[in-house]
């Protein structure tokens, strides 16, 4: 047992929550981040996913085992339960789709470098391979099979233009600091460092927030 | 003049963005479009002959800039038809996201030659007789490739609404028969003009289809 697990049971924070409303938080936070992020984000490695799953797997069926009961008191649970579920699916939905839609807009630039491609799920990465792949099939069908050899390709960065759009990294975010920090942030004109108390709401460009939310120092909201 | 049909490609394209469906495919613009192209790079060609590869630009100025022009008018024309055929595209995803079967709307375009004029707004009208070939090819990969995508989720359904649940019944106005369909609570059969509460979650396909109004 080292300190941290010492802190941990001092910490009423995480002390006495059920793995099941941790998991549920975490998809929360990462919905909204995901929804605020101008890029895509990293895909939660912990199994968050095949656990959300395999939860909504499990009341899915306690749904249908209910529904031959005609007692009105399983009848009220049985609403709860299924509002439940309804929440709990458009969470994962919304947050998959906002993933895809991310994906599509700058596919190239998702697939682009090794670093990049980490950022998806094994699956959202064969989307994307196949989705470009179908893309630049329709385009050569429709038309630039009959281009020049040379004025085929969809990476050219001739005249320092680089094809491959990539999203905007200076795009304002809110975030909400989660510790005491000075935050530096970069400015148009000067750049300023201020400092932040536990629970500020700052607007700041997503370049220089992003490391404070990687490390955990703030949350987007 | 170069450029001039580009840009009409690209107007093309601006005004899809704001339609409802998608206009005709512009094959005779692509055409000579890409006609140009080839055109272009024929000139640069011809005139690099004569110099066998040892072409020096500060040398024989007048040559280089017309070089210069062909060469970023041929890159220009690319873009312009990605462009186009990029929003193309995006209009199409959009349609196989909300449910536009290409085969259904294939029939539909038949009915409507048939019998004009008889029939309701209903979402992707007219789209695949204004689709070239190859974008049909396209929607119909693209079905399959997002058929694929939605199997790894089957209990969440991707293709849902994507606005937040508020209640889990919902009050709905049968616009087309719809014939019956099965819930939890039973068969309803879904003739027009009448009123359900039902799950919402039982008839989100029918609304996105257009055979149900949602009655806040």
């Amino acid at each position: 047992m080292d300190i941290d697990d010492i802190l941990r049971e001092v910490d009423p924070a995480s002390h006495g929550i059920p793995l099941e409303t941790r998991d549920l938080q975490a998809l929360t936070r990462l919905w909204v981040a995901e929804r605020s992020a101008p890029e895509l984000l990293n895909w939660p490695a912990d199994g968050l996913f095949e656990r959300v799953n395999s939860k909504i797997k499990s009341q899915i069926e306690k749904i249908e085992d209910m529904t031959g009961d005609m007692d009105p008191k399983t009848n009220f649970a049985l609403i709860v339960i299924q509002t439940e579920l309804e929440r709990y699916k458009f969470l994962v939905r919304s947050y998959l789709r906002t993933r895809i839609a991310k994906i599509d807009k700058h596919t190239l630039h998702y697939l682009s470098t090794e670093e990049l491609r980490q950022r998806l799920s094994p699956t959202e990465l064969a989307y994307a391979t196949r989705h470009q792949a179908l893309l630049h099939n329709h385009y050569l069908s429709s038309f630039l099979s009959s281009f020049p050899q040379r004025l085929q390709n969809l990476n050219d960065t001739a005249g320092n233009v680089s094809m491959i759009d990539s999203p905007d990294l200076d795009t304002a975010v809110f975030v909400r600091l989660l510790r005491e920090k000075d935050v530096f942030g970069r400015g148009t004109d000067s750049d300023t460092i201020l400092p932040a108390a536990n629970g500020d709401v700052l607007i700041m460009r997503w370049s220089s927030a992003k490391a404070l939310v990687e490390n955990g120092d703030a949350e987007l909201v | 003049m170069y450029g001039d049909l580009g840009i009409k490609l690209v107007q093309h394209a601006k005004r899809t963005q704001n339609l409802a469906h998608l206009p005709p495919y512009q094959a005779e613009l692509v055409r000579a479009v890409t006609r140009e192209v080839r055109d272009l790079n024929k000139d640069v060609d011809d005139l690099l002959e004569p110099f066998q590869g040892s072409f020096d630009p500060a040398e024989d100025q007048a040559v280089a800039y017309t070089l210069l022009v062909n060469h970023i008018s041929m890159r220009r024309n690319k873009r312009c038809l990605l462009a186009y055929h990029r929003t193309r595209t995006d209009k199409l995803e959009e349609l196989v996201w909300n449910g536009a079967d290409v085969i259904d709307l294939s029939g539909q375009q038949v009915r409507d030659g048939g019998a004009s004029g008889s029939k309701g707004v209903a979402s992707g009208d007219g789209s695949t007789s204004s689709l070239s070939p190859q974008e049909e090819d396209y929607v119909r990969q693209y079905g399959d490739l997002l058929a694929a995508y939605k199997g790894q989720w089957t209990d969440i359904d991707l293709t849902g609404s994507l606005e937040p649940p508020r209640d889990l019944f919902i009050d709905v106005r049968v616009l087309k028969d719809a014939g019956e369909i099965q819930t939890e609570y039973g068969a309803i059969t879904l003739t027009k003009n009448s009123q359900f509460y039902v799950r919402q979650g039982d008839v989100e396909r029918l609304i996105a289809q257009g055979y149900l109004q949602k009655l806040s």
